[in-house]
């Protein structure tokens, strides 16, 4: 029933999408392609973050490890782009579990340094064997438009198609995952540890799966940023791009996948608009990229104090009279308490608790 | 005991009036009053969830009341932080002692003074703590993590005191303690109320408070079900048996 | 021989700047239990004002203090404005914010002063220091470095242990709501909690910026490591977050003396795993293993 309902949407969703690209000029089809490419990584971020309480700093680093195995494997296997990308999906997956395990005892601010520094050290990497990896000029992506679509297809529309089908495939993978018991044990154990692992579950490997899916919609993002950007360098894969990442996320609405989609949206049109803005009004080119980053600042300390539960979370409520039937995102940590009332019998009702009968987010 | 006319010039030390306080949702207090005469001790009684808990945070400010009033001697201090309550004269134990391990014994003392203003007047607390509680100058450079229960018990009174409080709020000192120290705690709470202090004492164990109590308030469910003389409550034995279990 | 006395004494040196990052993040830990990813921005925008002064006065010293001053109100107004709506939300809101804060402070430094390392002042010679012939490896800036930092750490450890205000601090960060009903203004010990770690961090800053330069992203690293620092020393413990600055720099000193420099950051990286995995707790901390 669920999965009908995504499905539909999907197909819904796509037919838009391909009409808008149609009836769009090629730099917005770009966009398009930017756009999904993110809502892919974003939405597999705030997955890990909303649902499994985990937080990372580092997801950058996976969509490299995507992109980076991605090229490889074309330049040098010559392998089909269908391949390709379920292959670097894949191997970022395995990355996922390998960092998931090494972070699975970790918690709050020791997860964020870890991760922090897998997004600092992953880069360098990268320019620590310039033979493979190109250096700092990185690797060149050639992907042609495929044959069956006609000699005169442009490429930017392709790329709109193919980025956009990736991700609502993404999209309906994650809701169906979000809905199923999967995601009601990540919420579960994302809410109280010992709660969850006294119930029964078994939260190491909860906390495990959760990296690896979110790092496997990392992989494949960067699979498909190397593919519409044609190259694969180190400095697309900075620490700025985790915090992007995770500011999409945060903005959007920690949990909710419709709100990826509008933490994507913002992430690429606001700051090459407010970047217009900033050096037609004469800051220097290289003051104006700092632009963005400021923004990304404030918005990730605005929305966190005063809107936690991002755009969705608005929208929700102001809708929520027309359409009372739509789950808010969940989005619950655990508080952090001075009084608490007296250990008496009666046990107090705690927010999250309530929540648990929710479905996934949209 | 029977000595209220002397008392009916001056205004009550504490008096709540219809106060309501709760956690969440819910309400844990749902309108209570009382009045505490200077220099007496009103026992607070009722079974686990009642509210004694909650009604003692809600007048030393650790939770915000929703309704009603706290007067101290007259004055107005409903809803204020604890903070400016502990330096408006009213002392709060809580549950569990709230002992600082971290801190030595003597810090925690100081500790209930250092609002105080006057070097002299905070040293002259210490001393006096030191000598009415023997055991605690024994141990003054001790980390307080290292007392025994009964020991905490008194570290927190004493140090509740070394702000010459008006009012002392005392949430369940016997809990944890053996019989011999409750009645140890007990005497010393009588002690401080022949010299002057106005106690508001939480207890579950109902016949240890009542002996030494000049009124009993019974708490259930958030509302006073009974105010009475204590000697009157100890003797009343449907109401002891329906709410406090003996 | 000699090499290895020069690589422990200059180990000795840096590794006293990571002391000064892991005590103002264990300053902070300890009074509201949040990790404050910002603590090398601030130091670095600290910095870039004392640089200014710097500039404007052609006193190093007037920066200095500058800087010192600018680090003590930043902290306050940051814990007062910033942080203090996010103590009573859940963990992972202060966590976002606090890199939230960051990045505004790097993107706010690469605005005002665009990308360029700019070159900083050291407070004394920077030649290498001699006893008769042999060369010491360090010099009478790294001397001061030292020095500067374990006085602060002293003062420091003087005002908690021996000062009401001392007191008072500590007992804000034990226990809250008990200090409360003891009269205590807990929100202003944070605050004062906050302003002196931005005190330490802002000194951490002067002191690194002339062999780092002065760039928006010049603390990124100096933090990670003081952070590797104060997780190995546990970060309950100021002890340990010198402890552990002084351990990390002499060895980080020995990889990069005998194994290359290149080799630094991805040991740094190794050290804080290795820690995390076996004693997340930090090597000094009086806590039996909580949950990390």
């Amino acid at each position: 029933m669920t999965l009908l309902r995504h499905l539909a949407a999907a197909v819904v969703l796509g037919v838009v999408l391909v009409l808008l690209t149609i009836w769009l000029d090629p730099f917005r089809q770009y966009q398009i392609a930017e756009i999904a490419t993110y809502v892919i990584a974003v939405a597999g971020l705030t997955a890990l973050v909303g649902l499994s309480g985990q937080i990372s700093l580092g997801h950058g680093a996976f969509m490299a490890i995507g992109a980076y195995s991605a090229a490889l494997l074309l330049l040098h296997l010559h392998w089909p782009l269908a391949a390709v990308l379920v292959a670097s999906t894949v191997i970022t997956a395995a990355s996922g579990a390998v960092v998931g395990v090494a972070a699975a005892r970790l918690r709050g601010p020791y997860l964020a340094g870890a991760t922090l520094l897998l997004a600092v050290a992953l880069p360098s990497l990268a320019l620590s064997d310039p033979s493979l990896f190109g250096g700092d000029q990185g690797l060149t992506v050639a992907v042609s438009t495929p044959a069956f679509l006609g000699p005169s297809f442009p490429p930017t529309r392709w790329q709109a198609w193919l980025t956009c089908g990736c991700a609502l495939i993404t999209l309906v993978l994650l809701a169906n995952l979000a809905r199923s018991r999967i995601g009601r044990s990540w919420r579960a154990a994302g809410d109280d540890e010992v709660a969850a692992a006294l119930a029964g579950l078994n939260v190491a490997r909860l906390r495990v799966l959760a990296f690896v899916v979110s790092a496997a919609c990392a992989g494949l993002a960067g699979v498909l940023l190397a593919v519409t950007t044609s190259i694969v360098t180190p400095g697309a894969f900075t620490l700025t791009l985790s915090i992007a990442l995770l500011t999409g996320a945060v903005l959007g609405g920690l949990g909710s996948l419709a709100g990826a989609v509008w933490g994507s949206l913002v992430l690429i049109l606001v700051p090459t608009y407010v970047m217009d803005v900033a050096t037609s009004h004469g800051l220097s080119s290289s003051a104006g990229s700092n632009i963005p980053v400021v923004a990304y600042g404030v918005v990730l300390v605005v929305v966190m104090l005063l809107f936690p539960d991002g755009i969705q979370g608005g929208l929700v409520r102001l809708y929520r009279p027309l359409a009372a039937r739509v789950p808010r995102p969940h989005w619950r940590g655990r508080a952090r308490r001075d009084t608490a009332p007296p250990a008496a019998p009666a046990p107090q009702p705690r927010a999250s608790a309530s929540e648990h009968q929710e479905e996934g987010s949209i | 005991m029977g000595e209220s006319a002397a008392a009916t010039a001056e205004p009550d030390a504490l008096a709540v009036q219809d106060l309501a306080a709760g956690y969440g949702g819910a309400l844990a207090l749902r309108g209570i009053s009382l009045t505490v005469r200077p220099a007496s001790i009103t026992a607070v009684l009722g079974a686990n969830g009642a509210g004694k808990t909650t009604l003692l945070r809600a007048i030393s400010g650790v939770i915000r009341p929703r309704g009603g009033r706290v007067l101290l001697h007259g004055r107005d201090m409903t809803g204020r932080a604890p903070e400016d309550m502990a330096r408006g004269g009213v002392a709060h134990v809580p549950e569990g002692q709230g002992v600082i391990g971290e801190l030595t014994v003597e810090e925690n003392l100081r500790l209930g003074a250092l609002w105080r203003r006057g070097r002299e007047a905070r040293a002259a607390a210490l001393a006096e703590a030191y000598q009415r509680f023997r055991v605690l100058a024994d141990r003054r450079q001790q980390a307080a993590s290292t007392l025994s229960g009964g020991e905490r018990q008194m570290l927190v009174i004493a140090r509740a005191l070394m702000a010459q409080p008006q009012v002392l709020l005392l949430d369940e000192p016997s809990l944890g303690l053996a019989p011999r120290v409750v009645a140890q705690v007990m005497r010393l709470t009588a002690e401080l109320r022949e010299a002057g202090l106005t106690v508001l004492l939480v207890e579950q164990n109902a016949r240890s408070a009542l002996s030494i109590a000049d009124q009993g308030v019974v708490l259930n469910l958030g509302q006073v079900v009974a105010t009475a003389e204590a000697a009157a409550l100890a003797t009343d034995v449907q109401l002891r048996q329906h709410y406090l279990g003996f | 021989m000699a090499e290895l006395g020069q690589l422990t004494l200059g180990g000795l040196s840096v590794g006293m700047i990571y002391a000064a990052i892991a005590l103002s993040l264990v300053l902070i830990w300890r009074a509201t239990r949040i990790l404050n990813y910002a603590q090398g921005g601030m130091a670095m925008f600290t910095t870039y004002l004392a640089f200014e002064v710097i500039n404007h006065t052609g006193s190093y010293w007037a920066g200095f203090a500058a800087a010192l001053l600018a680090g003590l109100l930043l902290g306050g107004v940051i814990e007062r404005v910033v942080i203090r709506p996010a103590e009573n939300k859940p963990p992972l809101n202060a966590i976002i914010v606090t890199i939230g804060l960051l990045i505004f402070l790097e993107g706010l430094a690469g605005v005002i002063y665009g990308g360029q390392y700019r070159s900083f002042p050291a407070a004394f010679s920077i030649d290498g220091l001699h006893i008769g012939s042999a060369a010491l490896g360090i010099s009478a800036n790294d001397v001061f470095v030292a020095v500067a930092v374990l006085v602060a750490a002293l003062l420091l450890a003087a005002l908690f242990r021996y000062t009401a205000v001392g007191l008072r601090l500590r007992a804000a960060a034990f226990s809250p709501p008990v200090a409360r009903l003891l009269g205590v203004r807990v929100g202003r010990m944070l605050t004062l909690g906050w302003a002196l770690a931005g005190l330490i961090g802002a000194l951490a800053g002067v002191l690194v910026s002339p062999s780092t330069f002065l760039y928006p992203n010049s603390m990124d690293s100096v933090f990670v490591l003081g952070f590797t620092a104060a997780v190995i020393g546990g970060l309950d413990s100021p002890v340990g977050a010198v402890a552990g600055g002084l351990i990390l720099g002499v060895a980080l000193s020995y990889v990069s003396g005998y194994l290359g420099s290149d080799l630094v950051p991805l040991f740094g990286l190794a050290a804080l795993v290795v820690v995390l995995m076996i004693r997340p707790e930090g090597l000094f901390s009086a806590t039996s293993a909580r949950q990390v």
